[in-house]
């Protein structure tokens, strides 16, 4: 038995699984006979096995160094260290697809534990077989893992070093696609609920799966963005890259749908709009592979180019058209009958929802208008952070402000006491944004210094009310955190709020600058005095580092550095970074003096309250934790109120 | 040390140095920001290293102290290389589109969402029927 053997016969097993399950499960719903869905049940956890053994396979074939494998031989290298080995099955375009089919099968099979009426759980299993289909045809055709090399090489020259810098990347892959295809179960539930015509109960089913899909998305964009920030050596956390588009867009669309999911849950309204907005987002996660992946567009994260994209383009139009074509042949059954006041709970959760899908637009269009200019005018144009960063801001704006006043806003109609509110919180605003202004910040940063406080103070509203209603009740007031929706749906509320701040600050207050240094010479520079105290080179077996002695005072010494990898011909810079709440201090040794070590290179640059958005990151993903814990039988039986 | 910087220096052919490079200052980078690193691959001239990259930010540097203003800057490397250069695109000709459609994207949305929450009358056959109801005697 070898690693390849062992792959290729596992991803074949794990595609025909797929293909017999897809095959049952549709026979179960055509024919009614509950035999086929005990069938198709059954193919589940073998599917998931033989996708298991594909994946261990190919970790198998890492360890052993077996460069007879392609994959291998391009992505791996004897020098590497134990952990990027165990990561590099996800440091290239097979072995991700692969590592995304694995955990495709997985929630197949965690989806398909749960009891649902046959028609539906046919349906269900049929669209997750469909997309396992998908993703094992991939690979069993034109971007196998497990392709052979007719001569081997002694040696490989190990993943790109960008990916080898920082243990992030063992995590931040792995979190996006887990999010990915958690969005792949609500999209099934919603397919099978738009043929079987029972539009309700699908949403509150799949909430969990929403809503961990949703905290996976943002744990891994957050991850995403610190890596960015660590490694790329260039002190930003978001390029605009179109990669990173391409998955802002499915979390965006998730964010919209999470939204508008709770407006049906609780008045059973927006149903047009929920088939809609989750149909986009799966679809979203296929069409950012396919931009990845075809080649179309370069960047940091494109891998090869190759058949894959047109296939990915396919299964992209497919899922699109399933869910928008089932849509518009019952959209007469599930228009929205009922009257809605823009000034209630649910007014201001679509109008939140249609400024996410809104801003998905925005960042569609930017992404593709160059390659649409450069196909139909044959010129070249660049749209970049510029153009976004001003697109953006309104956007966020918007959603800041609607985030505040929406959850104290009551369901149909709002109430007098709203209104006090209300303009409690616009004060706040006016104030926050005044002070800012009187301490010389420019007019967007006050902005968001008034947007923070009075989305604090919203929450801080919030937590009062629902404590004070308890105490009225005579209840525990500590009662209210078992409410644990609406507490960290808060908790995700206050993060975005302060996200959104750090965001100002950093994108508007960044101070870089670069200067040689000879030995022994000073440089007063934000805040920091660098004393440049000479240059070392370490010897680390799979590179080599030059790192800069700076004194800085404050801060002891740092050691910003470069690394030579020799599949790289120039060298990478290491920043090092200094947190602190208020000014992150980012160093880098850009180039130094090769003959003696007589002077180097320092790039410095100074980003205010960046730390507070990794605390805010933080923040997300422990709120969203925080509603998905499992809550115990009896506090279930009791029963939480849902305001 | 010597025997690194020999190493270094067999490893490395390529990067032959001369001079040190020059200091740059923030406002360096501000410009270099908003210009594409024309070799990379969605890189703007101020995060790249590539040797066109660090020459855009030496020459950026060079013009501020001559005393060029930030749209003599661009307007100089627009001339060598056209729009593309530019990261946000210029507002006239066939970029004008990428900034025009999001706000008539947004107002369309906005119309949409207006209709949506405007008070529908109801169908006018349910009227009669709700009428035609109230008048039968009760049973």
């Amino acid at each position: 038995m070898t690693p390849a053997l062992l792959g290729n016969l596992s991803v074949s097993l794990a595609l025909a699984f797929s293909l017999l399950g897809l095959a049952l499960a549709l026979l179960a719903y055509l024919q009614g006979d509950g035999r086929f869905l005990r069938g198709a049940r059954a193919l589940v956890l073998p599917a998931f096995l033989a996708a298991l053994a594909a994946f261990l396979a190919l970790e198998w074939a890492l360890l052993a160094h077996d460069f007879s494998l392609a994959y291998v031989a391009r992505n791996h290298s004897t020098k590497d260290p134990l952990w990027v080995t165990l990561v590099t099955p996800w440091a290239a375009l097979e072995g991700s697809i692969l590592l995304w089919g694995l955990l495709q099968t997985l929630y197949t099979l965690l989806a398909s534990r749960k009891p649902l009426d046959p028609w539906r759980a046919s349906l269900v299993l049929a669209v997750l077989y469909g997309i396992q289909v998908f993703f094992f045809g991939v690979m069993a055709t034109i971007a196998s893992p497990f392709q052979t090399l007719p001569n081997p090489p002694q040696d490989g020259v190990g993943p790109n070093p960008l990916l080898q810098n920082h243990w992030m990347m063992a995590v931040h892959p792995v979190l996006m696609y887990l999010g990915f295809v958690g969005l792949s179960v609500p999209y099934a539930y919603a397919v099978a609920a738009m043929v079987a015509r029972r539009y309700q109960t699908w949403v509150e089913e799949t909430r969990w799966w929403t809503l961990i899909a949703w905290g996976f998305l943002t744990a891994g964009k957050v991850a995403g963005m610190w890596w960015s920030y660590e490694v790329l050596g260039w002190g930003g956390y978001w390029a605009w890259d179109p990669v990173e588009n391409a998955s802002f867009v499915p979390w965006l669309l998730a964010t919209a749908f999470l939204h508008t999911a709770l407006v049906q849950q609780t008045r059973g309204a927006f149903k047009a709009w929920n088939f809609a907005f989750v149909t986009l987002a799966f679809a979203a996660t296929v069409l950012g592979t396919f931009l990845t992946r075809s080649g179309v567009i370069q960047s940091v994260h494109a891998f090869a180019e190759g058949p894959v994209g047109p296939a990915f383009l396919g299964f992209f139009l497919l899922a699109t058209g399933l869910g928008l074509g089932l849509l518009s042949r019952v959209s007469r059954e599930v228009r929205d009958t009922a009257l809605f006041h823009p000034f209630s709970r649910e007014g201001a959760l679509l109008l939140g929802a249609f400024f996410f899908a809104g801003w998905a637009l925005v960042v569609v269009l930017g992404t593709f208008y160059p390659l649409l200019v450069e196909a139909f005018a044959k010129a070249k144009v660049s749209v970049g952070a510029p153009f976004f960063n001003q697109v953006s801001a309104p956007l966020g704006a918007g959603i800041l402000l609607l985030m505040g006043v929406g959850p104290l806003l009551p369901w149909r109609r709002p109430r007098k006491e709203v209104f006090r509110n209300l303009y409690l919180l616009l004060s706040v605003l006016a104030l926050g944004t005044l002070l800012g202004l009187l301490r010389g910040y420019t007019l967007g940063a006050s902005l968001a210094v008034g947007l923070f406080l009075y989305n604090a103070a919203a929450i801080y509203l919030l937590a009062r009310e629902g404590v004070l209603a308890r105490v009225r009740a005579g209840l525990s007031p500590w009662g209210f955190l078992a409410n644990r929706r609406r507490v960290g749906s808060l908790v995700v509320h206050f993060a975005v709020a302060l996200m959104g701040l750090g965001i100002a600050f950093s994108q508007t207050y960044r101070l870089e600058s670069e200067k040689t240094l000879y030995r022994g010479e000073a440089w007063e520079v934000g805040g920091v005095r660098l004393t440049f105290q000479g240059v070392r080179a370490l010897d680390e077996g799979r590179r080599f580092a030059v790192e800069a002695l700076l004194g800085t005072g404050r801060f002891g010494e740092v050691r910003p550095r470069l690394h030579f990898y020799p599949q790289m011909n120039s060298p990478l810079p290491a920043p090092k970074v200094i947190y602190t709440p208020g000014n992150d201090y980012y160093f880098l040794l850009m180039d130094f003096d090769r003959e003696k070590g007589e002077w180097a290179s320092i790039r410095l640059i100074v980003t205010p309250l960046v730390f507070w958005m990794w605390v805010a990151g933080a923040l997300m993903a422990l709120g969203t934790l925080y509603i998905l814990w499992p809550v115990g039988r009896a506090e279930e039986a009791r029963g939480v109120s849902p305001a | 040390m010597r025997w690194v910087v020999l190493l270094l220096a067999f490893l490395l052919p390529a990067l032959a140095q001369e001079a040190p490079p020059p200091d740059l200052s923030p406002e360096v980078f501000r410009i270099a920001r908003e210009l594409r690193c024309p070799v990379c691959q969605g890189e703007s001239a101020a995060e790249s290293n590539s040797g066109v990259a660090v020459e855009m930010r030496r020459i950026i540097a060079e013009m501020l102290r001559e005393g060029k203003t930030e749209e003599e800057i661009k307007a100089f490397f627009v001339e060598r290389y056209g729009d593309w250069i530019l990261y946000a695109p210029p507002r006239r000709g066939v970029t004008l589109w990428v900034w025009v459609l999001p706000v008539l994207g947004l107002l369309l949305l906005g119309l949409g969402l207006f209709a949506y929450f405007r008070p529908k009358p109801l169908p006018k056959e349910l009227l009669e029927e709700a009428e035609r109801r109230l008048k039968e005697p009760p049973r």
